[in-house]
């Protein structure tokens, strides 16, 4: 349990209900549309209220209360070699990559270009080796693929260069069968993958308040085979939300509550994420800003509108407008991971590797972004104020005029209590000089290439070779890399 | 000639309840339609236009005066002389099949429509069918064409052969926006014009149609 987590609260207890009330007010008298007659009836035989002629969905509160009391509390999100399983809801806040971004900036030519399928592994690999970042987003769009086989192939790459918990979109329930088919080989069967599920599938409503018949298919095909899903409203404040922070929480929260419910409606017990993914609006210029001050602000409540019923969270921080690891980058993606981690939220994704406003990605801003979640965790970690670590004893003993470099005491306590970093410069002037004036950038750039290559070596990818094999005779659509 | 000091404040307010009065008021007073238009509407637009420039309005209230000045327009328009109003254009805007995604969409419909222009919006997951109908019936200068997700901008290239088959595409203009697409994107395809935003839709509209 990180004990300075649930420390910022944007929100006051009595704000946190009045928006909840007004997002339940939402539910039972706005609605929410669903584009698909197959699951308006059969949304309307598991009790919600159907409006078939507008296909509308209303919730009544005592319904909305059974179905998000059916949700689980707690789940594990699991890894393959069980280093990296997370446990949503245990209090713990973990970081995740972002993703889905059409452009990379390119460390070779410093200019940006499309993404491509060998981004995927790339970013895999990294995640893999990157400490902080816990779990594995589908980072990128490969733009060498056709769309038909996108997600067999990006899963399969991710699969292949991360033993960590993979999460990623499916446009289209094909998609997710394609998935589902893949890792089920991975974990030799159904029944160990639903055991043990090692990813998680992410859609999305349509803001204001719509959802597809396509969304409600993927969420119950999956739901059903174990495997967790979000449905993660990502709401615009001022364009597919009202322009006041509080109007678009709630109607948010309203669209979480909804996916939440509706996946325990297809499935009971389905183990899913509360999601938000609130942002806003230039108004200036109608340009969509994922890294404003507010998106943190708002994300970080929407922590406390899912823990006001007890549900585990997909949350967002970490973005920024910047379109380079620059200034902007630092102090944008910094706020929004500290303010929702500080909330206490459970997985935060987009926490690393993403610029230009959620449209891009950046190796450098990958390892970065690691260091920088590595101090919020420390953040969250506290000061830990035990007899020990008083220590009024080495104090007595050290005496007015004394110092404690050769104390034990420091020894014992010098990894616990400091967070050292890896790529942040630090040493007197004297020696930066000597050292040829390093900076951040310049070390997350080896880091990247180092990091890269030794993985190269060590052969590629992290499947076994022979189950490869198999996989890509049953799946020749896979373009192993 | 009348003081349209009123109607002006009401525009540039996006007010249009006050907006249409006003404009009643300069109607009843037998006011020459065009002159309300040059004098009260026109005006009322160019000042905005000027605030936008300077930043000290957003996009949220040039789309409100934008909208005030079209309802007045329409009040004056059985008083118009032949010749009085023209626009800009027309211009046919939807959503790709399979994605049902229209904020964009809807943004760049209010700007275009804003700069002067007629719009047909035909919605979302619009197929290339109803893309070649919609096309025929309704006969636009351009077609515009947004996705937001990587998997249905295929349904971009469908369309733009479905309207060669259907032999008009050299009587449009043809525009692509949305998320994940690309200039290059534009010119693999064959479109004729991307946009990034919905303000640079306007630029390449006009463009498009060579107008200034």
């Amino acid at each position: 349990m990180n004990s300075s987590a649930n420390f910022y609260r944007p929100l006051t207890p009595a704000n946190v209900k009045r928006i909840d009330e007004t997002a339940r007010q939402i539910l039972k008298n706005v609605g929410v549309k669903i584009t698909d007659d197959v699951y308006l009836d059969k949304l309307a035989k598991l009790g919600t209220i159907v409006d078939k002629d507008n296909g509308i969905v209303r919730f009544e509160d005592g319904w909305l209360d059974e179905m998000i009391g059916k949700a689980p509390h707690r789940y594990t999100a699991y890894s393959r070699d069980g280093k990296n399983d997370l446990h949503m809801g245990s209090g713990e806040v973990y970081f995740a990559n972002g993703g889905r971004v059409f452009r990379i900036l390119d460390m070779n030519t410093g200019g940006y270009r499309l993404t491509m399928l060998r981004d995927i592994a790339n970013t895999a690999m990294l995640v893999d080796k990157l400490d902080n970042i816990r779990m594995y987003f589908i980072a990128c769009q490969a733009h060498d693929l056709k769309p038909e086989f996108y997600h067999l192939n990006d899963f399969f790459e991710a699969f292949n260069h991360t033993t960590k918990h993979v999460m990623g979109g499916c446009t289209d329930i094909d998609g997710a069968k394609q998935v589902h088919a893949l890792a089920s080989m991975i974990a030799g069967g159904d029944d160990n993958l639903a055991q043990k599920p090692f990813y998680s599938i992410i859609t999305n409503p349509i803001s204001p308040l719509t959802i597809e018949g396509n969304t409600l298919s993927i969420i119950e095909y999956c739901t059903q085979r174990g495997v967790p899903i979000t449905c993660a409203p990502a709401t615009i404040a001022g364009a597919t939300g009202p322009a006041t922070l509080a109007g678009t929480l709630a109607q948010l929260h309203a669209e979480a509550l909804a996916g939440v419910a509706l996946a325990q409606a297809l499935t009971p017990g389905a183990k899913v994420l509360y999601g938000a993914v609130a942002n806003n609006m230039d108004l200036r210029t109608m340009e969509l800003t994922m890294g404003s001050v507010e998106m943190g602000m708002m994300n970080a409540a929407a922590v406390q509108l899912a823990k006001l019923y007890d549900l585990p969270i997909y949350g967002t921080g970490g973005l920024t407008e910047s379109k380079r690891p620059d200034i902007q980058a630092g102090f944008e993606k910094n706020f929004s991971n500290l303010m929702v981690a500080m909330t206490g939220a459970d997985l935060i994704h987009l926490a690393a590797g993403m610029l230009d406003s959620g449209n891009s990605i950046s190796y450098e801003q990958y390892v970065i972004d690691n260091e920088n979640i590595g101090m919020i965790q420390r953040i969250l970690s506290g000061i830990d104020v035990t007899d020990d670590t008083l220590a009024l004893d080495v104090i007595s003993s050290v005496g007015p005029g004394g110092n404690y470099v050769m104390e034990e005491h420091t020894v014992d306590h010098m990894m616990d209590q400091f967070f050292y970093p890896t790529l942040g410069v630090r040493s007197n002037f004297d020696i930066w000089e000597e050292r040829d004036r390093p900076n951040m950038l310049k070390g997350a750039s080896d880091m990247v290439l180092k990091t890269l290559r030794d993985c190269h070596e060590c052969g590629e990818g992290v499947l076994d070779i022979e189950l490869t094999a198999e996989i890509e005779a049953v799946f020749p659509q896979i373009d192993n890399i | 000639m009348s003081d349209y000091k009123a109607l002006q404040e009401a525009v540039l307010k996006g007010d249009i309840k006050t907006a249409l009065e006003q404009t009643q008021k300069a109607i009843d007073a037998k006011d020459v339609a065009r002159d309300v238009l040059d004098n009260g509407l026109i005006p009322a637009m160019d000042e905005m236009g000027d605030r936008f420039a300077k930043g000290v309005a957003f996009v949220p209230q040039m789309l409100r005066a934008a909208k005030t000045m079209q309802e007045c327009v329409k009040l004056l328009q059985p008083l118009f002389a032949e010749g009085d109003i023209t626009s800009k254009g027309k211009v046919l805007i939807g959503t790709v099949k399979g994605d049902l995604h229209d904020i964009g969409k809807n943004l760049v419909a209010m700007m275009l429509e804003g700069a002067g222009f007629t719009i047909v919006d035909i919605g979302v997951d619009v197929s290339p069918d109803k893309f070649v109908e919609k096309v025929k019936e309704t006969n636009p200068d351009i077609v515009g064409m947004s996705a937001l997700l990587s998997t249905t901008m295929p349904a971009m290239p469908e369309t733009i052969e479905a309207l060669k088959t259907a032999g008009l595409r050299d009587n449009i203009k043809i525009m692509i926006g949305g998320a994940p697409v690309t200039e290059k994107y534009a010119t693999q395809i064959e479109a004729d014009s991307y946009a990034s935003d919905a303000g640079s839709a306007v630029a390449k509209a006009k463009e498009l149609l060579g107008i200034s």
